[in-house]
């Protein structure tokens, strides 16, 4: 008998059984684990690390933008919102409206950029719509957090807020999002 | 000369389908609540606590209480 057998007696056929009832427990352990997870998101007051906070409780202070008008149809700006960690990104869409977005890509989190048509996350090749935010290509499947936009009577543009995300409730998103548009139609 | 027969409990393959398809249903559901967080909407996760506890009371009760006897030496 080599060594590290007397040193570790094991019955390997003996460990390597596994009853049915065993893994039916493991199951509703896993189960419970879930249960506590969400759990935990309901206990939990901060928002999580990336995640839209449109109900934010405290008071949320304008940032200065600039002048509205610096900004040509397919150009962007990149500033920072709530804090120097939300990067968000200023643009003016083809059709010459004005938009902001958090950065964060909502697939792995990257900073997406526009790219004149669209918004582009280059780490998985995902698309966004200027005009909402909607995935229109590729792994995301959430639109953009948006964030509110104030042209002060001065020209100066400034983001005063977190625009909720849209929901089938709180639009006809099928009707809006690109991605969807086909089965509207269809 | 007869063998005293031995009875055996175990867990029904239906208890433990039963189970299985319980789980399946926890992944999707916190997938579901966890995108839904992230967008920000945290009016669901009351209802899907509930529910996924519900989930979970129906998989220990599976897997501690639902048995079948058989009898014999295997």
């Amino acid at each position: 008998m080599t060594w590290w057998r007397r040193a570790f007696p094991l019955e390997l056929a003996e460990e390597g059984h596994f009853s049915r009832r065993e893994f039916a427990r493991f199951l509703a352990v896993v189960s419970a684990g879930f249960t506590a997870g969400i759990g935990y998101l309901w206990l939990r007051k901060k928002p999580l690390e990336g995640a839209s906070d449109p109900e934010a409780k405290h008071a949320e202070l304008p940032v200065a933008l600039g002048l509205a008008a610096d900004l040509q149809p397919g150009q962007s700006r990149l500033f920072k919102f709530r804090d120097e960690h939300d990067a968000c990104i200023l643009l003016r869409t083809p059709k010459g409206e004005l938009r902001a977005y958090r950065q964060t890509c909502t697939h792995l989190g990257c900073a997406v950029r526009y790219a004149g048509e669209r918004l582009e996350c280059p780490c998985h090749l995902g698309f966004f719509e200027p005009d909402r935010g909607f995935p229109v290509q590729g792994p995301p499947s959430r639109p953009l957090a948006a964030i509110a936009l104030e042209v002060r009577p001065d020209g100066s543009l400034w983001a005063v807020g977190e625009l909720p995300k849209p929901t089938l409730e709180s639009l006809d998103r099928r009707a809006d999002c690109p991605r969807e548009k086909t089965e509207v139609t269809a | 000369m007869t063998q005293p027969q031995i009875t055996r409990v175990r867990i029904s393959p239906a208890a433990l389908g039963v189970t299985l398809v319980l789980l399946v249903i926890q992944l999707y559901l916190f997938e579901t609540v966890l995108g839904a967080v992230l967008d920000g909407q945290r009016s669901v996760l009351p209802g899907a606590f509930f529910v996924s506890l519900a989930l979970t009371a129906i998989s220990l009760f599976l897997a501690f209480r639902s048995t079948v006897e058989h009898r014999g030496g295997d």
